[in-house]
C-alpha cells in the first residue's frame, strides 16, 4: 500500500481535531529533542539463560587455574582447546580465551574488523536464578526493586521523545520488557510485509473507515483507564505506521535483493528477524517519510539448556543456537556495512543469566553472571572485565560465581548497568546524571557487593 | 455489596458468560437463564454459578499426530464446547502448567496432558499437582526424565515451586524458598520416567537419589529457613524413600506458610484466578486486594480442602467478579481486562455465527488464514505457549502486530461474502433504517450494548450516514448492507471496547 500525501494530510486534519495524536507530532518530529542523532541501537536478547561458561572459555590456565577448573566442572560438555577460537587474554588470570567454535561468524568480525567487545562476568547483586525474575531485572535494570516502571530503554525513550512518536520497533511477537514504558509508542512488527492495515475493500470507502477507526481510537486515549489509554495510543500509532512501514519491505527487496538472499542462506529465524531490522534501518537512512525508528529489539530463544546441551558439535542445542546467532549477526553487520551505516549502529547482546559452573548429566542448570557482547562500526573491540572465578573454593553455596564490585578483587564482576549506562551515555548521548535520575539509580549497600559507584565511561566506542 | 443471593440482570449474566465462557450468544444465554431459574427464580449469583459449575467433566483430547491439526481441532471444539466454563478453566490451567508441544516433541503425549487438564480443572488442586508431577509431557518439558541421581537436574523442582505452587516471593516480597530447597526437591524427583505412548509413569530405582548412596548430600530436608516449618525444616523421606517422595514433597509445599502466616499456595492460586477472572490489580495486589484474596479463601475453605470448584464458586458470587461488568463511559477507576486472543477469536465466531471451513479451519474473506495462522499472529498458539511461564496477560497481549492481527480477523469475517458465510441478516433486523438503532442492534448482537459510549455511538452513526449526508439507511439493499453494515461490524469488532471484557 502506498502512502499518499493526501492521506497523510487527511490524517493530520483528523488528528488536529482530536487533540494530541501521532499526526500533529509527526509534522514537528524533526524539531523535537532526541540525543541519539543519526545512530541506531539494536538489542538482541538470548532468551533462556545462555551458558556463558561455554561462550567465552579458557583455552589454558594462564597464570591461574581457569582451564583446570573448567575441565573439572564440565566433565563432558567441555570444549576442546584446539577447537576454541582465540580472542585474547583474560585481563586477570592471563589465560588465553576463546569463543565456542560455532561462533565463527563473530570471530570473523573480531579478527577482520576488531569491532566486537566481549564483556565478561556481567551480573548484579542478589542475583536470582529464576528466568522470570532475572529477565525482569535485566529488562528493568532494577535488581533491588526501586520504584521504577518500564524497561531501561523504555525510560530512556520516554525522556527523549514525545507521547506519540515511534522511536523504537521490536521485531517480535510481543513488546519486550526492556522497551516498555507508557508515554511513547514502540511498535511490534514481526514482518513488515504483514503490517498493512486490513481494510475490507468492498464499497471503496477506505477513507470513511479510516476516519471512523481513527476517531474511536482517539476517543479511547485520555480516559485515565490504563487499558483504554494504552489501546488508544497504540491503535493510532499502529494505523499511521501501518501506512508507512510495509513499503520498507519492498524498498529493501528492490534495492538490496542480493543481501536479502544472504539472510535466506542462513536459513534461521533470527536471520529473518534481523533482516527486518536491516529493512527499517535502510528505510530511515533513505529518508522514507514517517519512519524514524532508532532503537530495535529482537530475540533468539531456546537457551534453557538443562539437558541435551551438547559441547562443540553443531547438532547440540547450544552449538546450533550459537551458530544461528553468529551467522545472523555476521550477515546483518556486513549488510549494514555495505549500506554505509555500520558506523552508526551498535548491537548489544545479553541474556538473563548464565549457567551453573558444574554441569548436570548432559546439560546445565541456572547460573549467575555471564558475558555480554557489543559490536558495531565504532565499537572498541576486545576483552572487558574478568572471566568469572570458577574454582570450587570460590563459588557460592549454590555453585555459582559471587557478584563482586570490590576493586581489590581480581575477579571483580561487571555490573550490567555500567554497560547500559555507557551505551546510553556514549552512544545514545544521554546526560550522565539523567541516566542516574531517570533510567537507573545506584544501589544502597556495601560497596564491595553492590553497585554504588557507576562507570558510564567504559570507553566502549571510538569517537 | 452483594453476595450469593444477589439477583442478576440479563446484562450481568452476559458478563458472567463473557468471563466464565466465550461470550453470550442469545440461545446459550436463554439456556443458562433457564437452568439457573430452576435453582432459584429470579436467578441469583449463586444459582448461575452453580448452573455453570454443575458440568460433567468431558475428557476432551485434541487428536492427531500433527500439532497444527490438534491446535485447530481444539479451537473448533471451543466453538461449541460441552461446557464453556470447563473449556475456559482448561485454558487457564494450560497457561499455568505451561507446556510446549515443540519441547515435548510428541503430540500424542501432549494430548494426554490436555485430557488431564480437562479431568482436574474443577477437581482437587493438590491431586492436580500430583498428577502433573507424573505427566509424561511435563516430564519432557521440564526434564524430569533427564533428572538422574549423579547430578540432579533442577528444572522441574524450580518451576514446581516458582510457577505451579508457591511463587518466588510471597505477597510481602519475602522469598518463599532458597536455592538449597530447589536442589533438595530435585533429589526427590530423580529417576522418574514414563512409558510411551500412553505416558504411564514409573520410577527407576537405579536412577533415584537414595540417601545412603550420597551421604555427603545430607538428609533430604526442605524449607529449613522458610515456610514456617522451623529451623529443622521438613524431612521428605519420612514416608519412606523412593516413589513416595514426590507426593510427600507436594504435601509439604501445600503446608507452606508465607511471612504473614497464611497458606502460600492457596493465596497464590486464588490471586492468579482473580487476575484471570477479574482484572490486573491482582498482578501486584495491595492491601485491599489481599483482603479479597483472604476472604475468598476463607469463604471457600480452599486452604484446607483444595477444592477448586468451591474456590470458583466463591469468586463467581463475589463483588470483585462483577467489577469488570461496569458499563460505559470508562474513567480512571473502571476495571477491565484484555481478552485473550483465543477468547477474542472464539467468542467472535460464536457471536457472529461464523463457521471455520471444515477441511482446514480457514476463515474465508481475505487473508485466507487458518485458525492457527490467525491465532499465531494474535500471539496465542494453543499447545505452544511461549515458555514455561505461559503467556503474558492483559496489555501485554496488545501491540501493533497483535492488534493488526485482531483487526485482520475482524476484516476476514465481514469480507467473507462468497456463499454468504457472514450473514448479518441473521443477527440484526434489516428493516431498521435509523442509524442509531442500527448501531444499538449491532452492539447488542456482539454482546456489548452497555459498553459503547455516547461519543463512540456518534462516531459509528457518522460512519453509517457519511457524516449525516445519508441519514436513512436501506439495509435490504445489498450494496448498502455489504458496505455499511459489514463495515460497522468490522469497526465494532476492531474497537477498543471489544478488545476488553
Amino acid at each position: 500500500m502506498n502512502v499518499s500525501r493526501r492521506r497523510f494530510l487527511q490524517g493530520a486534519t483528523a488528528g488536529a481535531l482530536l487533540g494530541p495524536t501521532v499526526f500533529n507530532h509527526a509534522l514537528v518530529r524533526q524539531s523535537l529533542a532526541n540525543t541519539i542523532g543519526n545512530r541506531f541501537l539494536v538489542v538482541l536478547f538470548l532468551d533462556g539463560g545462555n551458558d556463558g561458561i561455554n561462550t567465552v572459555c579458557p583455552i589454558d590456565d594462564g597464570g591461574g587455574s581457569l582451564r583446570t577448573d573448567y575441565d573439572l566442572h564440565r566433565f563432558n560438555l567441555n570444549l576442546d582447546p584446539g577447537n576454541l577460537l582465540a580472542i585474547g587474554n583474560d585481563p586477570n588470570t592471563n589465560a588465553l580465551l576463546g569463543l565456542h567454535p560455532a561462533l565463527q561468524g563473530v570471530h570473523d568480525l573480531h579478527t577482520s574488523k576488531g569491532t566486537v567487545a566481549f564483556l565478561q562476568g556481567c551480573g548484579y547483586p542478589e542475583y536470582s536464578l529464576s528466568h522470570d525474575v532475572s529477565r525482569g531485572i535485566w529488562e528493568s535494570a532494577n535488581p533491588l526493586n526501586a520504584p521504577l516502571t518500564g524497561g531501561w530503554v523504555g525510560r530512556h525513550l520516554a525522556a527523549g521523545y514525545g507521547p506519540s512518536e515511534v522511536p523504537a520497533v521490536a521485531v517480535d511477537w510481543s513488546l519486550p520488557g526492556d522497551f516498555r514504558q507508557t508515554t511513547t509508542s514502540v511498535l511490534t512488527v514481526k514482518r513488515l510485509e504483514w503490517f498493512g492495515f486490513p481494510y475490507d475493500y468492498y464499497g471503496n470507502e477506505i477513507s470513511a473507515k479510516r476516519d471512523a477507526f481513527n476517531a474511536i481510537y482517539g476517543e479511547a486515549s485520555g480516559t485515565g483507564m490504563p487499558q483504554f489509554d494504552f489501546l488508544g495510543t497504540s491503535g493510532v500509532a499502529t494505523l499511521v505506521s501501518s501506512e508507512a512501514y510495509p513499503d520498507l519491505h519492498d524498498l529493501y527487496e528492490t534495492d538490496r535483493g542480493g543481501w536479502s538472499a544472504q539472510y535466506d542462506a542462513v536459513d534461521q529465524s533470527l536471520a529473518d528477524d534481523m533482516r527486518e531490522i536491516a529493512k527499517m534501518i535502510y528505510g530511515v537512512s533513505q529518508g522514507v517519510p514517517n519512519v524514524n525508528a532508532r532503537y530495535f529489539q529482537c530475540r533468539n530463544s531456546g537457551y534453557d539448556t538443562h539437558a541435551g546441551q551438547g559441547a562443540e558439535e553443531i547438532t547440540g542445542r547450544h552449538g546450533s543456537l550459537h551458530a544461528e546467532v553468529a551467522e545472523s549477526l555476521k550477515v546483518f553487520y556486513e549488510d549494514l556495512e555495505d549500506m554505509g551505516v555500520i558506523d552508526d549502529v551498535a548491537i548489544l547482546v545479553w541474556s538473563e543469566f548464565s549457567r551453573r559452573i558444574l554441569q548436570n548429566d548432559n546439560g546445565t542448570d541456572h547460573g549467575s553472571q555471564g558475558p555480554m557482547l557489543l559490536m558495531g562500526g565504532k565499537v572498541n573491540g576486545g576483552i572487558y572485565g574478568n572471566h568469572p572465578n570458577i574454582n570450587d573454593a570460590a563459588l557460592n553455596s549454590d555453585g555459582n560465581t559471587p557478584y563482586s564490585q570490590d576493586n581489590a578483587d581480581p575477579f571483580r564482576s561487571i555490573d550490567f548497568r555500567d554497560v547500559y549506562g555507557s551505551v546510553l551515555k556514549q552512544w545514545a548521548g544521554m546526560d550522565h546524571n539523567d541516566i542516574l535520575n531517570v533510567v537507573m539509580p545506584l544501589d544502597a549497600g556495601p560497596p564491595a557487593s553492590y553497585w554504588t559507584a557507576e562507570d558510564f565511561d567504559m570507553n566502549l566506542f571510538a569517537p | 455489596m452483594g453476595d450469593e443471593n444477589t439477583v442478576l440482570t440479563e446484562n450481568d449474566v452476559r458478563h458472567v458468560m463473557r468471563r466464565a465462557g466465550f461470550g453470550a450468544p442469545p440461545k446459550e444465554l436463554a439456556k443458562l437463564l433457564k437452568q439457573a431459574k430452576k435453582r432459584q427464580n429470579p436467578p441469583t449469583r449463586g444459582a448461575v454459578a452453580e448452573s455453570l459449575l454443575d458440568y460433567k467433566p468431558k475428557l476432551f483430547k485434541p487428536g492427531g499426530s500433527d500439532r497444527y491439526k490438534a491446535h485447530n481441532k481444539w479451537v473448533s471444539y471451543l466453538q461449541k464446547p460441552k461446557s464453556p466454563l470447563q473449556s475456559k478453566l482448561v485454558l487457564f490451567w494450560h497457561d499455568h502448567f505451561s507446556t510446549q508441544v515443540s519441547v515435548v516433541g510428541e503430540m500424542k503425549i501432549m494430548a494426554v496432558q490436555i485430557r488431564l487438564l480437562h479431568e482436574y480443572a474443577k477437581g482437587n488442586f493438590k491431586d492436580f499437582v500430583k498428577a502433573i508431577n507424573r505427566d509424561a509431557a511435563m516430564m519432557e518439558m521440564l526434564d524430569t526424565v533427564r533428572n538422574k541421581k549423579a547430578v540432579p537436574n533442577e528444572n522441574y523442582a524450580r518451576e514446581l515451586k516458582e510457577l505451579f505452587t508457591l511463587g518466588v516471593d510471597d505477597l510481602a516480597g519475602n522469598s518463599n524458598y532458597t536455592e538449597d530447597d530447589v536442589s533438595q526437591i530435585a533429589r526427590a524427583f530423580t529417576g522418574w520416567d514414563y512409558e510411551y505412548p500412553k505416558g504411564t509413569p514409573y520410577m527407576d530405582d537405579n536412577d533415584h537419589d537414595y540417601e545412603a548412596q550420597f551421604p555427603s548430600r545430607g538428609p533430604k530436608v526442605v524449607f529449613q529457613t522458610t515456610g514456617g516449618f522451623g529451623p529443622a525444616g521438613r524431612d521428605f523421606t519420612v514416608n519412606g524413600e523412593g516413589e513416595a517422595e514426590i507426593d510427600t514433597v507436594t504435601d509439604i509445599l501445600f503446608d507452606h506458610t508465607d511471612s504473614d502466616g497464611e497458606n502460600t499456595v492457596a493465596r497464590r492460586i486464588t490471586r492468579r484466578l482473580l487476575r484471570f477472572f477479574c482484572h490486573d490489580d491482582y498482578a501486584n495486589p495491595g492491601p485491599a486486594e489481599i483482603a479479597v484474596i483472604d476472604q475468598i479463601i476463607a469463604d471457600s475453605g480452599f486452604a484446607s480442602t483444595w477444592d477448586l470448584q468451591a474456590l470458583y464458586r466463591a469468586i463467581f458470587v463475589h463483588d470483585v467478579f462483577f467489577e469488570t461488568a461496569a458499563p460505559a463511559p470508562y474513567g480512571p477507576g473502571t476495571k477491565k481486562a484484555v481478552k485473550w486472543p483465543v477468547d477474542y477469536f472464539v467468542s467472535t465466531l460464536r457471536l457472529t455465527g461464523m463457521k471455520l471451513r471444515t477441511s482446514d479451519r480457514r476463515v474465508l474473506g481475505g487473508s485466507y488464514r487458518t485458525a492457527y495462522g490467525h491465532l499465531s499472529q494474535m500471539g496465542q498458539i494453543l499447545l505452544e505457549p511461549p515458555s514455561v511461564f505461559g503467556w503474558s496477560w492483559d496489555t501485554a497481549w496488545l501491540n501493533s502486530a497483535t492488534l493488526l492481527a485482531r483487526f485482520r480477523f475482524a476484516r476476514d469475517i465481514v469480507a467473507a461474502r462468497e456463499g454468504g458465510r457472514f450473514q448479518p441478516e441473521k443477527l440484526v433486523d434489516l428493516d431498521l433504517s435509523d442509524p442509531g438503532e442500527i448501531v444499538d442492534a449491532v452492539a447488542d448482537s456482539l454482546g456489548i450494548p452497555d459498553q459503547v459510549t455516547t461519543n463512540e455511538r456518534n462516531i459509528y452513526i457518522d460512519y453509517l450516514t457519511d457524516n449525516g449526508s445519508n441519514p436513512a439507511l436501506d439495509l435490504n439493499d445489498s450494496y448498502e448492507r455489504n458496505t455499511k453494515l459489514h463495515g460497522l461490524y468490522a469497526l465494532m469488532m476492531q474497537s477498543p471496547a471489544y478488545q476488553l471484557h
